[in-house]
């Protein structure tokens, strides 16, 4: 009502994104009002375009502008391990680390019945597809430490397993520069099922 | 351990409400529908983060108020520290020593309380839900990271239940799956299940002495875990996961059929036997109420004995369910040692010292008016 159109279509816009309410809505809309036209621009153009020109690969199922991904397309990768992730955001962190030069593939989510997604709801078919073309060696299981990340590695390993490939889990415990003393208790009994000798 | 003030803002029916107690007892005496009970809430809802009488939070904020607050005042271990929850929309938060404890189970245990209310004379003949709650209530305060397990059980159980009744309706026809399941189940089930037997072993330990001393040597009391397997209470965590694995695999197609987890702690009971009679069924009213009292008298004794301290008591309008004989025992184990908050429509036919030399404070209305 004290809002002239535009900028309450703006506010309202902002209020769709995770993590803003009312207020800073607001605070954003009437920012933009104040921004050079030719950085609006640039953002308009650069939402469209991450919304129109990205696509998952349609073979790892991580987000990209080409298909295959960059990822994928890269012949200095390794080709005999397969690192499954649940999310596109795992890859990029999994990429930061600068350790892992093997390949991913993307689930886009997690088994959860009650949620009603089941294996062929995620990308699970597609997996299997991969293992019988391709020259893997081991598959590393990278879902979520949760119930459902859980169930989801154990689901994929039983598949798996006749092939003969190796799989493995990624470890569950304490997080480095920490405190032990500071670890909840489930963490640290987690800790000490995967302790190792020295 | 005992509370020092507790403050109450918007919660039921207090507006803004605060009260210094006294470390031994406090009776809290009014009419009917004053907010005896509340009172005595709010102090179970500050140790548990949850109520007894309703899973609905929005309950505890007062009417077209939009939050509720309690705050407390715990002294324990030689320490004083504050305890708040805070119920809104949004959810609810717990803070402990000023901190927000985004765990409740590192919230939970804290505080510890023992309830005595006119439904705990239930605990006997009730629904095996209510024996089950008791244990795990229990264990919870005791052992803060059972309240985990049993959290990540029930995830379980619920999912595996829903495809269960996928697999009932042949949505799916995928049986792997419910293998996974089934063994994320077993690991949390047997860990319950294990930490319920230890348990039980330390609630006899008090128990059958409470309640031979409250019978005058005439009953012997005996308490069973009845389990959905078969189990013996003795057993290991691996042998616990190996009854469930035979289980589960020999019934798989009744689960599916039925769409429901057949076998688990969420499906296991309590008996109580008295002289070898079975209390539930042939106990006379009498008879349950002693088992009932007996098992909330060794509660508070377990809790001393595993946490160092007695823990709060909450009697909420029970002193008078009880006989004289039954009263004076109750009072007479507590005298001296225990917090207790004691509510009641009167205090005149109570004779007890304990009760005569106790704080008073009288509600009308969500305000006290002492």
């Amino acid at each position: 009502m004290y809002y002239p159109e535009p900028i309450s279509k703006l506010i309202d816009s902002f209020t769709k994104l995770p993590g803003i309410g009312p207020k800073t809505a607001v605070r954003l809309a009437f920012f933009v009002l104040n921004m050079k036209e030719d950085d609006v621009l640039d953002f308009a153009k650069a939402l469209v375009n991450a919304k129109r020109e990205l696509s998952h690969c349609t073979t790892c199922g991580h987000i990209t502008d080409q298909d295959p991904c960059a990822i994928c397309q890269d012949e200095s990768r390794n080709n005999t391990v397969i690192c499954v992730v649940q999310d596109p955001k795992d890859v990029i962190a999994m990429e930061k680390m600068k350790e892992f030069n093997g390949r991913y593939h993307v689930l886009h989510g997690a088994i959860s019945p009650m949620d009603g997604i089941g294996p062929e709801d995620i990308n699970v078919p597609s997996l299997l597809t991969r293992l019988k073309d391709e020259e893997i060696e081991e598959l590393i299981l990278a879902t979520n430490p949760n119930i459902e990340g859980e169930a989801t590695a154990m689901y994929i390993s039983r598949l798996v397993k006749p092939s003969g490939i190796r799989i493995t889990r990624i470890a569950h415990g304490l997080p480095m520069g920490g405190d032990l003393e500071y670890a909840d208790e489930v963490t640290l009994s987690k800790a000490l099922e995967g302790r190792r000798e020295l | 351990m005992y509370i020092k003030d507790l403050h109450l803002t918007n919660y039921r029916n207090y507006q803004d409400l605060q009260l210094s107690f006294a470390d031994k007892v406090n009776v809290i005496i009014g009419e009917n529908a004053q907010g005896k009970t509340n009172l005595m809430e709010a102090i179970y809802v500050l140790a548990f983060s949850k109520s007894y009488r309703t899973s609905r939070d929005k309950e505890l904020v007062q009417w077209e108020q939009n939050y509720a607050k309690i705050k407390g005042t715990v002294f324990k271990r030689n320490q004083t520290f504050p305890m708040e929850m805070q119920f809104s929309t949004k959810g609810k938060i717990a803070k402990l020593n000023h901190m927000e404890q985004r765990r409740l189970s590192d919230y939970i245990g804290a505080l510890n309380v023992v309830m005595f209310a006119p439904e705990d004379l239930h605990l006997v003949k009730g629904s095996p839900q209510i024996r089950r709650r008791f244990i795990d209530m229990e264990i919870g305060q005791i052992q803060p990271v059972y309240i985990y397990h049993l959290g990540q059980y029930q995830k379980i159980v619920k999912q595996r239940n829903h495809l269960l009744k996928n697999l009932q309706r042949r949505q799916t026809n995928d049986r792997t799956m419910l293998e996974v399941l089934t063994e994320q189940l077993i690991e949390h089930a047997a860990i319950i299940v294990e930490k319920r037997f230890v348990f039980l072993d330390l609630l006899r330990k008090w128990a059958i002495p409470i309640h031979q001393g409250i019978s005058d040597d005439k009953e012997r009391l005996t308490i069973t875990y009845f389990s959905s397997i078969d189990v013996s209470e003795t057993a290991e965590r691996e042998k616990i996961k190996t009854s469930y694995q035979s289980a589960f695999m020999n019934n798989m197609d009744k689960e599916i059929e039925r769409g429901s987890t057949l076998f688990g702690p969420h499906r296991d009971d309590l008996l109580f036997f008295v002289n070898d009679k079975d209390v539930q069924t042939y106990g006379s009213q009498g008879q349950q109420r002693t088992t009932a009292l007996s098992l909330k008298l060794a509660e508070i004794e377990l809790i001393k004995s595993e946490v160092g301290e007695y823990p709060i008591l909450l009697l909420d309008d029970v002193l008078s369910e009880l006989d004289h004989y039954r009263q004076s025992h109750l009072l007479h184990t507590i005298q001296g040692k225990v917090q207790t908050f004691v509510s009641t429509t009167s205090v005149s036919d109570i004779q007890h010292e304990t009760i005569q030399q106790a704080e008073l404070f009288e509600v009308k209305n969500g305000t006290i008016i002492r």
